[in-house]
């Protein structure tokens, strides 16, 4: 059990920046969640902290120690990779074992601890076999009994899920979260999915370019995201950017539409934020604008409307038994209390 | 509603003017094929058919071409006495192969994990510099290896000869061994050493055993070379240390070539390379396999 911190770490490769300069601090028991999209830096930290890669400069630690300067072996952590990293030579009790025996934990304490872990994740009934003889779920699953066989300071897990279908990767979630809060340890989990960072975490740090752009709960980073990345990253359908300016109190459309009152001082170019929630969706005429449709899209639990809006396109959410048609008109409204200004320049948050 | 029957695929681009239809065409080719592989085959086995069958001719029998001929396992125990003692040198070539294969194979696996998993200075440079050797010709270098062993006292020594081959067959093992560990996935690595293992354990515990048949493989081609190699054994040994490709030389006599016997030596040769492929060959196939499929 243990806090990480990090302080100024950067990780360069010649000219290129992995990570620039971040500082992060990381509670004991806390489970964060890094979130980017590929090349955002997010493994480089988490390798980092594993030690599998030396950081150019800044400083890890791990509890009370710096362990710049330790092996893998000796930081006390434990590593669930992407592709599993399964020894395929060993049975998958000696998958599971292999930490502990490595470590020199006596040979009686070795196998209720593996059968223990196992039991955990369910794959008791498969000791016996190799990693080849199972499906890619229960190969996960292993490289997780693996990691929790000990118990590590800190539980490093680098995009464990998306080599899973996505059936399976709803079902492996839930029981990462069950298990996470059961075991109370550490996590630093590394992610592009959003859901999985949602659904997680305690903390959530999106990174861009090997800055972290916001570090937040995950309240924080969907209601309130500092930001233009984020505020696009963040939400399915991403939210609606859409460009014009306020004049008079009042957000005005490039195309020169006066849409909604906004509180904020005039300006000649912003970006206001609204997500497809956010917006009401009505006959033709009873909203605050009316709007053609793109497209017509039936999700089943809901109806997505992308919706010509001058010169861009606008996605909505509508009422799962509404029916609507390509080219139909329909009005549509903002809900005025989760409106975003950001600066389009920036990309920050404009308050207001 | 009615369906119209598929065209035949084959028929369908088929040129009216053409006598042949596609699949006479294939079959053709086919034929062709067939018939130059039966002659590639035939040329290649029936020198080996032939020593087969003047093994166990007598020296009379043996200039003729007769497949049906009186057996005699004699030649077998006269390339053993003297004035031939084909056993001390099936001594020699087998303690010179083995050995060759002892010291090749983990100084070639140091070499090749080295060259796989870190970054080294002028590493291209090196790898190239390592294959490079394998296209001096042996003729070039034999005179100065023969002074050089003179000097030291290692010709016709089985070390002397141990140690020329190493140098043959290291850079292969090298390179080969470099393949197979390419072919393990850095993750598999890494996870080891987040476990708690160190280097060392990385490669007694997760390398070694994955590249297992890597090693095999590479360990029995490396005995192959080293058995049958000629050219060194013939220049840097004469009476010691001969090896048995050199003691077919030994064949030549006044009254021509002892055929039978030669037949009977060459057999004695081959035979354990034979075994050795069937007995792992099971290995052989999935060492080359994991080597091309990374």
């Amino acid at each position: 059990m243990a806090e990480v911190i990090l302080k100024n770490l950067t990780k360069r490769w010649g000219d290129f920046i992995g990570v620039d300069d971040q500082s992060l601090s990381i509670a004991d028991r806390e489970f964060l969640v890094l979130l980017g999209p590929s090349g955002c830096g997010k493994t480089t930290t988490m390798r980092m902290i594993a030690g599998l890669e030396e950081p150019t400069s800044g400083e890890i630690w791990i509890g009370d120690r710096k362990v710049n300067d330790d092996l893998p072996k000796d930081r006390d952590v434990a590593m669930v990779f992407q592709n599993y990293g399964l020894y395929p030579h060993m049975t998958i009790f000696d998958n599971i074992a292999y930490p502990l025996k490595v470590r020199g934990t006596p040979k009686s304490e070795i196998a209720p601890r593996v059968e223990k872990a196992a039991a955990q994740v369910e794959l008791s009934q498969f000791l016996d076999r190799k990693p080849k003889a199972l499906s890619g779920g229960q190969r996960q699953r292993v490289a997780l009994a693996r990691a929790i066989v000990r118990t590590p300071k800190v539980f490093l897990m680098d995009e464990p899920l998306s080599n899973l279908d996505a059936k399976l990767r709803v079902t492996m979630r839930a029981e990462l979260k069950h298990l996470s809060r059961e075991l109370k340890i550490t996590t630093v989990y590394v992610t592009h999915d959003q859901i999985e960072a949602m659904t997680l975490a305690d903390r959530v740090a999106v990174m861009k370019n090997g800055v972290i752009q916001q570090l937040g709960t995950p309240d924080e980073i969907y209601n309130d995201p500092a930001n233009l990345f984020v505020a696009g990253f963040i939400g399915s359908p991403a939210m609606n950017l859409i460009n014009g300016s306020i004049q008079n109190g009042h957000f005005v459309t490039t195309g020169g539409t006066r849409l909604v009152p906004v509180e904020a001082a005039d300006r000649a170019s912003v970006v206001l934020g609204v997500r497809a929630d956010d917006m009401r969706v009505s006959e033709a005429g009873e909203g605050d604008i009316d709007v053609r449709i793109y497209a017509f899209e039936n999700t089943g639990e809901a109806t997505l409307l992308t919706v010509q809006w001058g010169k861009q396109r606008v996605i909505a959410k509508g009422d799962r038994h509404l029916r609507k048609d390509q080219d139909d008109v329909v009005s549509i409204s903002l809900n005025h209390d989760h409106l975003y200004l950001f600066d389009p320049d920036s990309g920050n948050r404009i308050a207001g | 509603m009615s369906v119209a029957p598929m065209p035949d695929p084959e028929e369908f681009g088929r040129n009216p003017r053409q006598g042949l239809s596609g699949r006479q065409k294939k079959q053709i080719v086919r034929s062709v094929q067939v018939i130059l592989i039966l002659i590639a085959t035939f040329i290649m086995l029936v020198p080996i058919a032939w020593i087969f069958l003047a093994a166990f001719k007598n020296h009379l029998d043996v200039y003729t071409l007769k497949i049906f001929f009186k057996p005699t396992l004699e030649n077998f125990s006269l390339v053993f006495q003297e004035p031939y003692t084909l056993g001390e040198k099936l001594v020699n070539s087998t303690i010179v192969a083995f050995f060759t294969v002892l010291f090749a194979i983990p100084i070639a696996t140091m070499a090749a994990y080295s060259f796989s998993r870190f970054r080294l200075v002028g590493e291209t440079a090196m790898l190239v510099t390592i294959l490079a050797t394998q296209f001096v010709p042996a003729v070039v270098i034999i005179l100065p290896f023969f002074v050089m062993f003179r000097d030291v006292g290692l010709l016709d020594t089985r070390l002397g000869l141990i140690l020329v081959n190493l140098a043959i067959v290291m850079p292969f093992a090298i390179w080969m061994i470099k393949g197979f560990i390419d072919g393990i996935p850095l993750d598999t690595e890494e996870a080891a050493m987040v476990d708690g293992s160190s280097r060392a354990q990385v490669i007694r515990n997760i390398v070694l055993p994955m590249a297992a048949p890597g090693l095999l493989t590479a360990g029995i081609f490396c005995f192959i070379i080293a058995w049958n190699e000629f050219l060194f054994a013939l220049i840097l040994t004469n009476k010691d240390a001969v090896t048995l490709p050199i003691g077919l030389a030994l064949f030549k006599a006044e009254e021509g070539d002892l055929w039978n016997l030669l037949s009977a030596a060459g057999i004695i040769i081959m035979v354990p390379m034979f075994v050795l492929a069937l007995l792992i060959r099971k290995y052989f196939v999935q060492g080359m396999t994991m080597g091309a499929v990374r």
